[in-house]
């Protein structure tokens, strides 16, 4: 369990709080996604979640923060440490070793884990990450994204009750990314494991997150199932964050009262909801393609009716 | 990175400088080095030379062993040059206003070249057969070097790449907004070059900091000299590669003192 209460935060080199009054509760093995247009804060709050705020970096802290029932004030970090694993965002400067091997022994032989379990820490780290094959190879010689998988199953390997990722799949491409959170969502629910990660890819917290965060200059704006924070598309737009397609086109639906239902996360919800719709109980493929087809139609149809009535009220102007 | 890709870089092997123990290895690496500074005798150093060549070549390094080799003797020959003028002694050969170039200059300026070249291959041959955290966990493990600077050391060699690469990258974006980096005499371009010293400088900072953190939030400070998963201990072959590595010092010692 991650409990915020009234935090604020200020940076010794700043004279405004980057974050302030922030209240959030995560309970035990939930998958939360944070996110925030550039400069938000989001970095800043799972600083705090990890324990680098206040020990790695100065400032003024006000309210708690605990995590696993640890004060992460009074607490030392590497008490914290063992509860919490982070992957921060600069990849490079994370590892600390030449070899891929030695990265992923570095936490476990730290944190004392017996060393008959280690290696099976270590080979199954890297098999749940797909990354088996470059155990042997030296870090400069991988990819950004491969590095970042690296530091995943590094941490991964430690079995932390909490992880805490800073865009984890920033330098991942589109498939990658789904791949890693496919596999920290399985991981997370076999294990217990509670997840948080910054991410700016919202279409990828909307699928996998229970609990959607958005923070806006410092203060979070709606805490709430993706579900409920997307219809919210406006407002999340005019603070720099974008919605996934799908939402948009359910949120402009029910702007031009075309649509009541609840607002699609993606394309699947969205043939999920035509098939109701329609009518149509089975599933099959022909049945979801049809009602695809019917969707983008109806979609389609949709958004001509929303130009078509905004240039009207163009025109009227 | 490419400038420095395969500099001092660990090249995998089974050849049995590879499998010995990293700190019998580097022992051995400085008791040859040892020995070439304790005598003059060249036909000595040449046979040292040829050794470390035959290392070179018994664990595929020959290549690297020749690049290093005449990058040696390049920087020895400023010292070689410095002997030849100043050390005025045997049978004249050039005449200099403060004296001669002499066949004891000619000796000495050989000597200087074959002696480093000699003892610097096998320190090099050592990185490159050896993986730098193996040789810094061995280091903890067996020689009890504290932990913290056995880090120091591997972090120190494996953040050059990185803090080349962010030079690169800062000269690249310079030189795509016109800086001619490319163009005018060497002391041009070391001027255009200081001011990205501050950007440099400002980024590894950061770095630092970052892996700092990194390394404490995976539990730098419980580590301690047992957790080492990696065990390194002493075979046969690196006693008998000791054994044989002081037998070099003591016959350059006894060359040193006899003749």
């Amino acid at each position: 369990m991650i409990e915020i209460s009234n935090f604020s935060f200020t940076y010794r080199e700043s004279s405004e709080p980057v974050v302030r009054d922030i209240n959030l509760t995560i309970p035990d093995g939930a998958f939360v996604g944070i996110t925030g247009a550039a400069g938000s804060g989001k970095s800043t709050l799972t600083y705090a979640m990890n324990g680098i705020i206040p020990h790695c970096y100065p400032g003024d802290f006000y309210g708690s923060v605990k995590v696993c029932g640890l004060d992460t004030v009074e607490c030392d970090l590497t008490e914290i440490s063992r509860h919490v694993g982070s992957v921060c965002q600069d990849i490079d400067s994370q590892m600390v070793s030449s070899i891929v091997e030695d990265e992923m022994l570095y936490g476990l032989e730290n944190f004392g884990v017996s060393h008959e379990e280690i290696e099976t820490r270590v080979s199954e780290a890297l098999d749940a990450i797909g990354i088996a094959d470059l155990r042997d190879r030296t870090i400069d010689s991988l990819s950004g994204g491969q590095k970042q998988k690296v530091a995943l199953a590094a941490i991964v390997a430690l079995r932390p009750d909490v992880l805490v990722l800073d865009e984890p799949t920033a330098e991942l491409d589109p498939a990658s990314s789904v791949a890693v959170y496919e596999l920290l969502r399985r991981y997370a629910r076999e294990h217990g494991t509670t997840v948080v990660i910054v991410e700016q890819k919202i279409a990828l917290l909307s699928d996998y997150a229970d609990l959607l965060v958005v923070i806006e200059s410092g203060r979070i704006r709606f805490a709430d199932c993706p579900e409920n924070v997307l219809e919210h598309a406006d407002e999340l737009l005019s603070i720099g964050v974008n919605c996934p397609r799908s939402a948009t086109l359910c949120h402009d639906m029910k702007a031009a009262g075309l649509y009541a239902g609840p607002i699609c996360r993606n394309v699947e919800d969205a043939v999920g909801m035509a098939e109701q719709a329609l009518g149509l109980a089975s599933a099959s493929p022909e049945s979801s393609r049809t009602a695809a087809d019917a969707f983008a139609m109806t979609g389609a149809q949709a958004t001509a009716d929303i130009a078509e009535r905004t240039a009207e009220k163009g025109g009227a102007r | 990175m490419s400038a420095v890709r395969g500099f001092l870089e660990y090249v995998p092997g089974t050849s049995l400088l590879h499998r010995m123990n990293p700190v019998a290895k580097i022992f051995c690496a400085l008791l040859i080095s040892v020995a070439c500074f304790c005598t003059s005798n060249l036909i000595f150093l040449a046979c040292v030379l040829i050794f470390d060549f035959a290392l070179a070549a018994h664990c595929k390094m020959t290549r690297q062993a020749m690049g290093l080799a005449k990058a040696v003797t390049i920087f020895s020959l400023i010292l070689a040059v410095i002997q030849l003028l100043t050390n005025s002694t045997g049978i004249e050969l050039v005449p200099l206003p403060w004296g001669y170039i002499g066949t004891g200059g000619v000796i000495g300026a050989v000597t200087i070249i074959l002696r480093l070249v000699a003892a610097a291959v096998p320190l090099f041959l050592v990185m490159y057969v050896t993986k730098m955290t193996d040789l810094a966990n061995s280091m903890v493990k067996v020689l009890h070097v504290p932990y913290k600077y056995a880090f120091t050391f591997t972090s120190t060699v494996h953040f050059i790449p990185v803090f080349m690469n962010d030079m690169a990258g800062i000269m690249e974006a310079q030189t795509a907004r016109g800086v001619q980096f490319d163009q005018g005499s060497i002391v041009k371009k070391i001027r255009l070059m200081v001011p990205l010293c501050i950007p440099l400088l400002v980024s590894s900072v950061r770095k630092t900091n970052s892996a700092a953190i990194a390394a404490e939030v995976r539990g730098f400070n419980l580590r301690t000299r047992e957790s080492g998963f990696k065990q390194y201990p002493f075979a046969a072959r690196d006693f008998v590669s000791l054994v044989i590595c002081v037998g070099i010092l003591v016959v350059a010692i006894l060359l040193g003192v006899f003749f």
